[in-house]
């Protein structure tokens, strides 16, 4: 509802228990590799997907529609717990998902720079982040990239924005806009926290997607060889690397998986470490902070029940459960067999 | 307004004195503990209602645990006749 009033986490987390016994398991996910797309929709429409499905199948057909009713049901979950929470539980979880403001404004930049149709953009916006409807009507209706920036004023992207624009008229590619929004979220997600054991967890959980952001930046980095400035990409919060340690490991591979091999990350990532050095392989690495990432939110739900962390673990499983169905139909599509792409799921 | 307090602080006191009287004890004990349950009846009512938001079923669950911390005011309450 609003950042006012006193915190109601039992209410958020009793309804958000409900909701996560409804997301797919093991069983459902081995149905749904072996389902065409459109076995897929009509799986979907009986289970908690059904309005969406329904609202949008006169529209899209096949993948498109699997996709874009991903999307909205995740959007309108999201709203919703906006909308149940009050006090510092709204603020909190406000600050996960304004990701997905930053989402919406790096698509809307991209379809500008591209000149694509404006209703080609609205199917790709997740409204599930704290803009109000209003404001990203607004948004699609700018026509410039300097109306964007205007619409986008009187919010925490407007300064950073207005700042990169100049780069951007200077150098015309979109890497300053975007690492400007990028950098305006994460600034805004770890600052001023409130200083009780949960979010405590919460904190360390946040820290540690920054880190592993990072990491798999700069092994892309450092494995392509490419002469990039590494500390032009470096989001700053985490625990792992500074700007200049991160630039300096992004120059040698080696070193870099050794660094990451020694930290606290250990534990999580080193098998996919060794697997990246036999392999050369960086999707495994991926998977494997995805998996560690999920696998702390899980537990994150446990520890302190009623708290934030029940509401961040159950945002986490259901973003995941759409990346999920949305690689089963887009693996689908490209004619990927079942154990590939069943390889592609992060399933716990 | 300080010595009214004090005054009323002796009638109180030459009055017997109002928490040595077992009485009154008993009813501060009561008061307490529903004050208690009421604040354990907060958290669990918000929460069942959630639930119940959710799934129409747990109506009844969400009833017998939303009164459960009644029970300690009624135990508090054989405090009053024992004394």
């Amino acid at each position: 509802m609003s950042a006012v009033g006193s915190s109601n986490p039992e209410y958020v987390v009793a309804r958000v228990r409900a909701r996560r016994g409804s997301l797919y398991g093991d069983e459902e996910y081995r149905k749904l590799v072996r389902m065409g797309p459109s076995e897929i929709a009509r799986f979907m429409e009986e289970s908690s997907y059904g309005a969406e499905i329904n609202a949008l199948g006169s529209r899209h057909g096949g993948v498109d529609l699997i996709e874009y009713a991903l999307n909205r049901n995740l959007a309108e979950q999201f709203d919703a717990i906006l909308d149940w929470s009050e006090g510092t539980l709204y603020d909190l979880v406000a600050r996960y998902l304004r990701k997905f403001d930053a989402w919406n404004v790096k698509t809307v930049i991209r379809g500008v720079y591209t000149d694509a149709d404006q209703s080609d953009v609205e199917v790709d916006l997740i409204r599930a982040g704290e803009f109000a409807d209003r404001r990203i009507r607004r948004l699609l209706e700018a026509d410039s990239i300097e109306a964007v920036i205007e619409v986008l004023e009187d919010t925490i992207y407007g300064d950073p924005l207005r700042e990169a624009y100049a780069e951007y008229e200077e150098t015309d590619v979109l890497v300053p806009l975007e690492n400007a929004v990028d950098r305006a979220f994460y600034e805004r997600l770890l600052s001023g926290l409130p200083d009780d054991e949960p979010t405590q967890q919460y904190e360390a959980f946040l820290k540690a997607e920054v880190d592993f952001r990072n990491a798999a930046n700069a092994l892309r980095l450092a494995r392509s060889g490419a002469d990039i400035d590494p500390a032009a990409y470096f989001i700053e919060g985490g625990d792992l690397f500074t700007r200049e340690s991160l630039a300096r490991l992004a120059r040698n591979l080696d070193e870099l998986v050794e660094y990451i091999a020694d930290s606290q990350y250990a534990d999580e990532l080193g098998p996919a470490l060794r697997e990246l050095e036999e392999a050369d392989s960086l999707i495994a690495f991926e998977h494997a902070t995805d998996a560690a990432l999920l696998a702390y939110g899980d537990r994150l739900g446990t520890v302190h029940p009623v708290s934030v962390t029940p509401v961040i673990s159950y945002i986490l499983a259901k973003e995941r459960e759409v990346e999920n169905i949305r690689a089963i139909a887009r693996g689908k599509e490209a004619g990927l067999s079942a154990d590939e792409i069943e390889s592609e799921l992060v399933i716990t | 307004m300080l010595e009214a307090t004090n005054e009323v602080g002796n009638v109180a006191l030459q009055a017997g004195g109002t928490l040595t009287d077992p009485s009154a004890a008993a009813a501060l004990a009561v008061g307490l503990a529903a004050l208690g349950a009421g604040y354990a009846e907060r958290g669990i009512g918000s929460a069942a209602v959630g639930a119940m938001a959710e799934d129409e079923d747990l109506f009844v669950n969400g009833l017998i645990l939303t009164v459960l911390p009644e029970t300690i005011v009624i135990l508090a309450l054989v405090v009053v006749f024992i004394v």
